[in-house]
């Protein structure tokens, strides 16, 4: 039995579709990621899955619980951790603690042991108000609660938006060990790089899957050679590179860019001669492998008007 | 589990840096502040008398209007424009115009040639202000048969002797009749307001997600709600009271388990329909607003301040659906004539039956899933 599964469903906010066709299977005791940047659906199925909200087409299970016929028993299974903070500010960390593994029936003695990796971080401050809390603290209290009652499944929602390098990959490390426990643990995030993290992903973009996988999957999938091209000034680079003879497409990542190219027409050689050429400084050229984000780009790209979605993505790092 | 959510509303209420202390000062301020400004009583009308007549006789019922302590007289004048010019200016509430011949027909007991004119622009003022002085000149013309015709009336029947005697609240103290409304006013804010502000403020905070997906059942939740205003409630009953006793002397003449009773009631009523509008509310401000309009009806609907009985049909119509009309009757059946909870049965069944619906509509209207 898988623990999640997911049969075409669809769901529309009036005119809106922001779910059309999601099919998935999560299997147990795995990190399932789903990637996509905000209104990608990522909230929207979430909210479909903790019986938050009807689909309007579809099937959709939880541990073999159907999550409109069987919601209840769904709600005794699982942990979620919503988007936003949202805990009782004016609580202390103890008591938030003790508030919702009452609310499952259950107490924090009888389960200390599935916290006791994350709660013991916190436990110094466990009198003092959650809304005094840091913001790695309120997240790490956050996933105590969520865990609090041994779900099944934990759903945690875009739990690193907005955490520090940092905290982010303390908070990965938690979660494996989590899934080590044996917790099947479905996350989303609109970070690529923290799609490696995972077990396997789903890509996700207008509220449809473009791809899915393990990561190692999907970036072989990648049909292209793939360069890495630095040089200054940045924009005008982009706008020559996108230009080029034998250039696929070319997006930029931080301080470079990455460049898809045709093999047979051009090669890093001849990029680099050809910018060093048009009067830009500073010029390196290397191949590389490609990541999930080159994927995601050139997938996007192919399914959507790509100029609609460099627009918004804002979230990148 | 209910216990441990009860625990918690507790705990978030006296966490809160306002709540407490608005249940502590808003009684005080409404029974100490409010049954003074709230008064209907009118005092210090000002009075110009145009006296026509001049005689010995005119000047008594001047006299006689000034003595009774509600009139101001500010100028005894012949001109009648004169008169007008000053009511037009505002400087007067009512012209007092006594016609010629007025001393020879008082001795004669034909009618009196006496007019009266109020400015009704405040209309209370004005209506109490015209009854107040047709009253002096009513004793008047009674003191004078009396005195001069007494043996002459006779003849024509007894003359009525009509003293009002006030039951229930034999001064016409209107403080004593101000104050079970004033509870019934600070028990509606505070249970209206609370419950409805509560259950949004956890919509905002984002915290009801994560108690719909948890088993809590959609009772248990609203209900848990709702204790610690009941209890709460009940305090500042028991400190307004208490304010009323040791500021006024004021004691409830009835059972305080009737007032306690209703007061139970009415919390049904007014968290029930708090809790609907939060429901349907999406954060504070629209939640605010809902009730607000709805308080505000409620209480000017309710006879609190105005009289049922003097509504048009249709509006009287429209206050069988408001709670506060059958709290506030009871409140003040109990309160000031001592009536026990049978003589105010309907009322009973009037807040039982709206706030059953708010209740059940409530229950139903909220969603753990949309």
């Amino acid at each position: 039995m898988n623990a999640i599964e997911i049969r075409n469903v669809g769901k529309s906010y009036g005119k809106i579709r922001a779910l059309s066709g999601i099919s998935l299977d999560v299997e147990e005791g795995e990190i399932f990621g789903l990637i996509g940047p905000d209104g990608a659906g990522k909230t929207t199925l979430f909210r479909i899955l903790t019986t938050l909200l009807l689909a309007d087409e579809g099937e959709a299970s939880v541990m073999g619980f159907d999550v409109k016929k069987d919601y209840e028993s769904i709600r005794k299974i699982i942990g979620y951790m919503p988007g936003r903070f949202s805990l009782y500010q004016d609580l202390s960390v103890e008591e938030n603690l003790e508030f919702f593994a009452t609310v499952f029936g259950t107490t924090v003695k009888e389960n200390y042991g599935v916290i006791k990796d994350i709660y013991s971080q916190i436990e110094p401050f466990k009198d003092r108000r959650a809304g005094a809390l840091s913001g790695g603290m309120k997240q790490k209290l956050a996933l105590s609660c969520a865990l609090v009652h041994k779900p099944s499944v934990l759903f945690l929602d875009e739990p690193t938006t907005g955490v520090d390098a940092v905290s982010r990959k303390d908070f990965w490390n938690m979660l494996s060990r989590i899934k080590a426990s044996g917790v099947t643990v479905f996350v989303s995030t609109p970070y690529m790089d923290e799609a490696s993290l995972c077990d396997r992903v789903a890509l996700m973009m207008h509220g449809r899957t473009i791809d899915e996988g393990t990561p190692a999957q999907i970036v072989a999938k990648y049909p292209y050679r793939l360069l890495s091209v630095k040089g200054k000034p940045m924009y005008p680079l982009l706008k020559y590179l996108r230009g080029s003879e034998g250039v696929l497409n070319c997006f930029s990542f931080g301080s470079v860019h990455h460049l898809a190219i045709d093999g047979s027409r051009t090669d890093a050689g001849k990029i680099l001669s050809g910018i060093s050429e048009a009067g830009f400084t500073d010029c390196e050229v290397h191949e590389i492998d490609p990541g999930i984000e080159d994927c995601f780009m050139n997938l996007a790209g192919q399914s959507a008007d790509n100029g609609k979605f460099m627009s918004d993505d804002g979230k990148r790092d | 589990m209910w216990k441990y959510l009860i625990e918690k509303e507790f705990k978030q209420f006296f966490r809160d840096p306002m709540l407490p202390r608005i249940v502590i000062v808003f009684p005080i301020i409404m029974m100490l502040v409010f049954p003074f400004a709230a008064n209907m009583e009118v005092r210090n009308i000002n009075l110009v008398v145009v006296d026509n007549d001049r005689t010995d006789m005119s000047s008594e019922l001047i006299e006689k209007c000034t003595e009774s302590g509600y009139f101001r007289l500010k100028k005894i004048c012949s001109d009648p424009r004169e008169a007008q010019r000053m009511m037009d200016r505002n400087t007067v509430d009512a012209i007092l115009t006594i016609g010629q011949g007025f001393g020879k027909s008082a001795v004669t007991g034909d009618g009196f040639p006496v007019g009266i004119k109020v400015n009704t622009v405040n209309g209370t003022k004005g209506s109490i202000g015209s009854q107040y002085l047709s009253n002096c000149v009513m004793l008047f013309m009674q003191s004078r048969a009396g005195a001069d015709v007494a043996s002459a009336a006779g003849a024509s029947g007894a003359v009525i002797d009509a003293a009002p005697k006030y039951y229930y609240n034999p001064y016409m103290d209107y403080k004593v009749f101000m104050v079970p409304a004033l509870i019934v006013i600070a028990v509606t804010m505070v249970t209206g307001f609370f419950p409805a502000l509560n259950i949004v403020g956890e919509k905002e905070a984002g915290t009801i997600e994560q108690l719909n997906v948890s088993p809590v059942s959609k009772t248990a939740f609203i209900v848990c709600k709702m204790i610690p205003y009941w209890v709460i409630t009940f305090f500042m009953v028991g400190m307004c009271l208490l304010i009323a006793w040791l500021a006024f002397g004021y004691v409830c003449k009835g059972s305080l388990w009737g007032v306690f009773l209703f007061t139970v009631l009415h919390i049904m009523v007014t968290a029930g329909l708090g809790l609907l509008i939060s429901n349907y509310s999406d954060n504070a401000q629209q939640a605010m607003f809902i009730m607000m309009f709805f308080v505000l009806i409620f209480m000017l609907m309710s006879g609190v301040f105005t009289p049922v009985s003097s509504m048009p049909e249709w509006a009287r119509v429209i206050t069988y659906a408001n709670p506060l009309r059958y709290y506030a009757d009871a409140m003040r059946s109990i309160f000031l004539k001592g009536s026990s909870i049978a003589d105010v049965w309907y009322d009973a069944a009037g807040l039982l039956a709206i706030g059953g619906l708010a209740l059940t509509w409530a229950i139903t209207s909220y969603r753990k899933t949309s």
